[in-house]
């Protein structure tokens, strides 16, 4: 429990029905199954949950919590465990009160957002005015401003809309220490549309390849990153439907197209040549496998009996998912033009779904754009992990997907993790031309009916290994959490730089740094440490 | 403080410099920033002599100064501070370690020049992402490094772009690699699996280049970089669009910049576009004359599946927005040929430098603002030239879309002659006091710059606290360019 | 305590992944910053506890024995309009979770342990005492009807048993409204007759309050009295009542072997089939609210599937709210010249609760309004003069919302339109 004169303080903060530890409501926040890679769906209960709306509020709070020695964690949506509390005596900042657009510079392309802005509110307002926005995969449910600073960031239309790191203009941070930082342009009083400098990025504290998740402060407001939306349509019309069943007229020169090469190799290259000829909008691999257990959760297993079945889907695999989005039908009919010499160079086959099933094809282009399809996991099992992953040429990307079916296959068989043909990977290239880009391996299961759900973190630990072994990058499961004991050492300690970082940021400790680092000092003992535990499936994250 | 054999048991002494012409070089350079004549001169040739010097430098509390380009230098930064400091030229190491065609990356070190990357490039059917004309010896390290913006803003994704990853040694004395160079494996495993070195983000949840970025040499000393290239166009062709006021042309530059019709697009104002077409001052003078005041310029490209129809279908595409707009686009201005413009800003300036040609010195002002913005921001480096008594003419403007098209960096080019003193105080008055006008403005000095150190901290002292916590990390005991930026 | 009834939903609180989208409408359909949301009580009170992800949170660590039923927690339960638009959202990604069953669960478990709300006991008791939820004489029930000569089924068997309901009945604003549906549908030609003061309530309310048992008396009554009046055909204008009868009774194996029709079904098919012939020309734009307990929870319960592991059951089972009645009121709205019927954002599935049900109304006034003030400014920015609906309950409380904003929107009832659409005034 609260000291009373906390929590009284934090009333007189917020207002009493800001503020609550009653113990139920308190385990809300406490049930986070969702990439959860601990030995348990409970996570630590919060010790008091608290609504700020104002980033004044939260300065208070987080003033609070280093003057009274607790620690604090802020979550905007609060899906997946890494954004719950990771011990005792956490108070949880819900950040739903704090939901507003700030505004949209519609020519400049930026906006500017608060944490309980969600991806389909803001990409809903962009697309008003002919813009877009980055959803990230997880789904457009969650956050931008929490992607951008503190998550991953990989989405559909990453081809064109890059990746959570690389959105984020200026930023407004509540420091660990309850101080307030204005980030970039917004701290020398020239408005939002800057990050970087003056001098170094700052942008660099805030978040690597994967964000903080909590543990340095918290982020009140940030200006991100908008994308043309190609077309004078704006949005769909006349939408009825709910999902699959959705009727609708999406913009005249969008369209969706799956691409089926007959190796990786080829589909390698022609992930390459898109690069190359900057074309497309969305670039993703597809998943056969992934997609049959969504529509058909409960037939796959009986189907993917049959060898032939099998043997089908395995020839299906190296499936591309590409949209193109066009401002003219010039541009469309080059881009179009273009996909297809490249299909046939790289002896492919285009489905052109706007031809074979116009109205499934809108359906599907949509559902891209708003990145739905990955809520539709939960249908098989309600939970699902990830690995692989990394962020690098797109060449490497696909020597991770064969790696990844033959590690999952013996779980799946085990009945640890749910039928999906062993092919439930998904990524693109992001950049335009860049040419890197990512391919992450999921996982579906469910806690209620798994065989052994713990021993997900076996499969976890070999991916990580295998990702070493290959040389496959720094994977999607290593980031935050205790992979840093093993992989710090081999990667120029970056483990003591970034915990160098929490110190100096966070000289109390307030941020709750459970999928974080620690600080310095914590660390080191660590590493002094023979047996420093596994990397997966700690029951207690603060060690 | 080490002995001169110190560093020679490091570098061999034919890589000590201590002749007094060749630290007099180091003393000074272009920009108006007072500096002291550093006590030697080394040129490491790897990795681990940079590392053996900042463990030196920490032992015995020297301070370094890297520097990549060879001169004339312009922005203050490699001028130092304090008395005593260790020059770290970097510009011999100037070897292109690796360029992946396919992956297109070019891992260079600090000395490398655009030419020479430029040259390498072209050879494989690849570019390099070019600033607008840099000097000769501009190193491409240190122009990425210290954010100068390239000309293409579609491949300008963030602002670290085209840098990629980084192998440093920071003032603390340790070796780290950034993004996905950092690991796991070496570098030859790393190539083995088909990597690149091409992401720039973390490793893990710090994205240190970015700490790195815009540093001015604080932080630590870069051996090598990883930085993207694009293909080389195949087919190009080049337009200009002439106006007498630079309203007029913003709304065009939006439309075709904001769908990444472009590759190279800029505006420049006749002098700028004189000084860098043409060769000695009559010619430029003779030039600007005849130029409209604004000149807006951009090529159009294919690259290698079915080229000639892409720069046709942009053609037509750029054309009805130009009709919209009431806008023609021409291929020529006067004698200025706009495809001969694309092929200048394909590699470094001639000599002289371009900046240099009209009176032989030359001081910017320069930060980042929006498109829609840069008129009254020209209104008012008018109005403070005025003001202070000079004649507007001699400043050259430079706007550069980044990041897409949602910033510009906003550039005047103060032109002014060395021998006369009283211009010189004039424009050390007049830089000063429209440096300070465009920051009250809103004008975002992002690359703090001598004067414009204090100038630009004084705002947003939160920033400054955050930085003084990132320098004790990564550079302790304050080695590494004392006196730069804000440390404390 | 044990808490069986809350342990047989086990399976639904754990199939929570907390992905927050049961706050959303459903993420293909938002066109909007500010119509994006779809639980009025985790957008009014905001801590997740009161989204259906929350209250699925609480009652597992209440069974998980990590914390217990309180007041505090009861209040969170109650503070809810059963509206199922998360279940809406929730069942678009999957198939294993019953979002409004387990709500029943939690609330009689609340009944059952003593977490009572007065203003639900004064429900309860009126019932028991007047056989309406109003406070109002049983003796009055019929008064509605006066002097529209509609046979009584004391005295007659007809083809069609016209069930008023209880708000219907005693609101003395609204008494008009149902006149006008029993007076359209006798002028149509239908044999309708009405019980009039041996009218009772359909119970419905009190098994959305947690007092399950209470429903099943008033069940069985309706049901003998549907087999008294011979009618092979029951139809309400009340939505709540059609709720009942279509879901709550079936579910709960209180079925009544009749034809349960909606007003607004009935007559579609009259206009279709040329039976009623709208004349009139009517000049007024108009939006049309889909009432949760016509629309999404106006679902047929789906009976046939007994296992244990819901992500087995087959998707035909899976109560999703799309098969409520949606269309057959539109239709009647654009078979009056001269309306023009413009779409909100939240429509149809998806549609904002008007704030009246779960017992929200009576217990939570200010919730109730604070609710109804969010749907009459989302049905302003369509530019339209009247918001029809098509049950009291919604028309009640947006005519409350009005009143207390002064806002000049008028709220019809779709028989208003109709009316009109004759050619009357």
């Amino acid at each position: 429990m609260l000291p009373k004169n906390v929590y009284k303080e934090l009333e007189d903060i917020l207002g009493a029905e800001n503020v609550t530890q009653e113990p139920a409501i308190l385990d809300s926040y406490a049930w986070q199954p969702a990439l959860n890679l601990l030995k348990d769906a409970w996570v630590p209960r919060p010790e008091a949950v608290v609504l700020p709306q104002t980033t004044a509020e939260v300065q208070a709070i987080v003033q609070l919590c280093n003057r009274a020695g607790i620690k604090c964690k802020a979550f905007s949506t609060g899906w997946a465990s890494y954004s719950a509390c990771g011990s005792e005596g956490v108070i949880q900042i819900d950040l739903r009160r704090m939901n507003r657009i700030i505004e949209i510079d519609e020519k400049n392309m930026i906006a500017v957002i608060e944490p309980y802005v969600c991806g389909s509110q803001l990409q809903a307002e962009c697309i008003k005015r002919g813009l877009n926005c980055h959803i990230i995969g997880a789904g457009p449910n969650c956050s931008p401003l929490a992607s951008l600073t503190s998550g991953w960031g990989y989405g559909w239309t990453g081809l064109y809309t890059s990746y959570s790191n690389r959105n984020p203009l200026a930023v407004e941070w509540v420091l660990p220490n309850g101080e307030l930082l204005q980030m970039g342009s917004l701290g020398s009083g020239c408005g939002w549309i800057n990050g970087d400098g003056p001098g170094p990025s700052l942008r660099g504290v805030m978040r690597g390849w994967g964000g903080a998740q909590g543990g340095l402060g918290v982020f009140t407001k940030c200006a991100v990153k908008l994308y043309p939306w190609p077309g004078e349509e704006g949005a769909p019309k006349g939408m009825r439907g709910m999902m699959l069943d959705l009727d609708m007229e999406t913009p005249k020169l969008h369209k969706l197209y799956y691409i089926y090469s007959p190796s990786y190799a080829m589909y390698a290259e022609f992930a390459h040549r898109i690069a190359n000829s900057e074309i497309g909008y969305i670039h993703c691999k597809l998943t056969t496998g992934g997609f049959m257990s969504v529509l058909m959760p409960r037939a796959i297993k009986k189907i993917m009996k049959s060898k032939a079945i099998r043997a089908t889907t395995k020839a299906l695999q190296h499936c591309t998912s590409i949209a193109l989005a066009c401002h003219t039908e010039r541009e469309f009919a080059y881009q179009e033009e273009v996909l297809r010499k490249i299909v046939e160079e790289t002896d492919s086959f285009i489905f052109d779904w706007s031809k074979l099933a116009p109205r499934l094809h809108d359906t599907l282009l949509w559902l891209f754009h708003r990145s739905i399809p990955p809520a539709m996991i939960f249908r098989v099992g309600g939970n699902f992990l990830t690995s692989f992953g990394a962020n690098e040429m797109y060449d490497m990307c696909v020597l991770g997907c064969e790696a990844g079916e033959q590690l999952k296959r013996p779980y799946i068989d085990k009945g640890i993790f749910i039928e999906d043909t062993g092919d439930n990977t998904w990524g693109g290239i992001y950049e335009g031309s860049s040419g890197w880009g990512h391919i992450e391996e999921c996982a579906m299961y469910d806690l209620r009916t798994s065989r052994n759900p713990e021993a997900r973190f076996d499969y976890l630990d070999e991916t990580v290994k295998a990702v070493q072994e290959k040389t496959l990058g720094f994977s999607l499961a290593s980031v935050g959490g205790d992979s840093y004991k093993y992989l710090g050492p081999v990667m120029y300690n970056y483990h003591l730089w970034q915990s160098k970082i929490k110190s100096a940021f966070d000289p109390n400790y307030a941020s709750d740094a459970s999928f974080y680092i620690p600080p310095y000092e914590e660390v080191v003992k660590i590493m002094e440490q023979e047996d420093k535990g596994r990397m997966f499936g700690a029951t207690n994250l603060e060690s | 403080m080490a002995k001169y054999t110190e560093f020679e048991n490091i570098f061999g002494s034919e890589r000590v410099e201590t002749g007094k012409l060749a630290l007099s070089e180091f003393a000074h350079d272009h920009s108006f920033v007072a500096g002291k004549t550093p006590r030697c001169v080394v040129k490491p040739k790897d990795v681990d002599e940079i590392l053996a010097l900042i463990r030196l430098a920490n032992e015995r509390k020297l301070s370094l100064i890297p520097c990549s380009s060879k001169p004339p230098r312009f922005r203050g930064d490699t001028v130092p501070s304090v008395a005593n400091a260790v020059i770290v030229d970097l510009s011999g190491m100037d070897r292109i370690v690796r360029i992946d065609e396919r992956a297109k990356v070019a891992m260079i070190e600090p000395g490398v020049t655009f030419d020479q990357l430029q040259d390498a490039a072209h050879a494989q059917g690849l570019r390099v992402v070019m600033p607008l004309l840099p000097r000769k010896t501009k190193s491409v390290l240190g122009a990425y490094l210290e954010r100068e913006p390239s000309t293409i803003p579609k491949y300008h994704w963030d602002m670290s772009d085209p840098l990629c990853c980084i192998e440093i040694v920071f003032g603390a004395g340790e070796i780290f690699r950034t993004g996905s160079a950092a690991g796991p494996g070496t570098l030859e495993q790393q190539w083995a699996s088909k990597q690149a070195q091409k992401s720039p983000m973390g490793p893990n949840q710090t994205d240190f280049l970015k700490l790195v970025h815009g540093a001015q040499g604080t932080m630590g000393i870069v051996s090598w970089s990883t930085v993207k290239l694009e293909l080389k166009p195949t087919v190009q062709e080049s337009y200009f669009v002439g106006a007498a006021s630079l309203d007029s042309v913003l709304g065009f530059t939006y439309a075709i910049v904001k769908p990444r019709y472009t590759d190279e697009v800029l505006i420049l104002n006749k002098l700028d576009l004189a000084c860098l077409y043409a060769q000695n001052p009559s010619e430029i003078i003779k030039l600007a004359g005849r130029l409209p005041e604004w000149i807006l310029m951009y090529s159009i490209g294919g690259y290698k599946d079915l080229p000639e129809k892409r720069v046709q279908y942009l053609k037509l595409d750029i054309q009805d927005q130009a009709s919209k707009m009431g806008i023609v686009p021409v291929q020529h201005l006067d004698s200025v040929s706009a495809s001969r413009v694309a092929e200048l800003l394909t590699h470094a300036s001639g000599e002289p430098y371009w900046k240099l040609r009209l009176e032989g010195a030359c001081e910017d002002i320069f930060f980042i603002t929006t498109l829609d913005r840069t008129p009254e921001f020209v209104a008012a480096v008018n109005e403070e030239s005025q003001r202070a008594g000079l004649d507007a003419f001699r400043i050259g403007v430079y706007i550069q879309p980044i990041q897409q098209g949602r910033n510009v960096h906003l550039e005047f080019n103060l032109m002014y002659p060395t021998d006369d003193a009283a211009m010189v105080k004039k424009i050390k008055a007049f830089h000063k006091a429209a440096s300070k006008r465009c920051m009250d403005m809103g004008g975002f000095f992002n690359r703090p710059y001598g004067l414009w150190a204090d100038m630009v901290y004084k705002r947003c002292p939160d920033t400054v606290s955050a930085l003084n916590k990132v320098k004790s990390i990564f550079d302790p005991n304050r080695v590494m360019n004392p006196g730069k930026l804000c440390y404390e | 305590m044990s808490h069986t009834q809350l342990e047989s939903m086990r399976s639904d609180y754990e199939g929570c992944s907390r992905c927050s989208c049961c706050k959303w409408i459903p993420h293909a359909q938002i066109m909007s910053w500010r119509y994006a949301k779809s639980c009025p009580a985790v957008d009014r009170y905001n801590f997740h506890a009161y989204s259906a992800s929350g209250k699925l949170n609480m009652a597992l660590s209440i069974i998980d024995k990590r914390s217990e039923l309180s007041d505090a927690v009861a209040s969170v339960i109650y503070r809810c309009q059963l509206c199922g638009a998360c279940q809406v959202s929730c069942q678009n990604y999957r198939d294993d979770i019953d979002h409004c069953d387990s709500f029943h669960v939690m609330r009689s478990t609340c009944v059952q342990e003593g977490f009572v709300l007065p203003e639900h006991l004064d429900i309860i008791e009126s019932m028991k005492r007047d056989d309406n939820t109003m406070g109002m004489s049983k003796a009055q029930r019929g008064d509605w009807a006066a002097g529209l000569d509609i046979p009584d089924i004391n005295t007659r068997k007809v083809d069609v048993l016209f069930h008023a309901g209880c708000r219907y009945s005693y609101d003395g604003k609204l008494q008009e409204t149902v006149r006008k549906w029993a007076t359209f549908l006798k002028k149509a030609g239908i044999n309708i007759g009405i019980a009039g003061r041996d009218e009772a309530c359909c119970g419905g309310r009190a098994y959305e309050i947690g007092y399950q048992g209470e429903m099943k008396n008033y069940a069985e009554d309706m049901a003998s009295r549907v087999k008294a009046s011979g009618a092979h055909t029951l139809v309400t204008p009340c939505s709540d009542c059609y709720y009942a009868f279509k879901y709550l009774y079936p579910k709960n194996n209180l079925g009544m072997n009749v034809k349960v029709l909606h007003t607004t079904e009935l007559t579609d098919g009259l206009v279709r089939q040329g039976i009623i012939r709208l004349k009139g020309t009517v000049p007024m734009k108009v939006t049309y609210h889909d009432p949760c307990h016509l629309g999404r929870r106006g679902e047929s319960y789906k009976s046939g599937w007994n296992g244990d592991v819901k992500l087995m059951r087959p998707v035909q089972f899976k109560q999703t709210g799309r098969e409520g009645i949606f269309d057959e009121p539109r239709n009647l709205i654009k078979a009056v010249s001269g309306v023009e019927l413009r779409e909100m954002e939240r429509i149809r599935e998806y549609s904002w609760c008007c704030g009246a049900g779960g017992g929200v109304l009576e217990a939570e006034p200010d919730f109730a309004v604070w609710t109804a003030k969010d749907r009459i400014e989302e049905a302003k920015t369509t530019g339209a003069e009247a918001i029809v609906t098509a049950c009291p309950w919604c028309e009640h409380l947006f005519a409350e919302a009005i009143k207390a904003t002064g806002d000049t929107m008028k709220v019809l009832d779709v028989v208003d339109l109709l009316e009109l659409g004759l050619g009357g005034e």
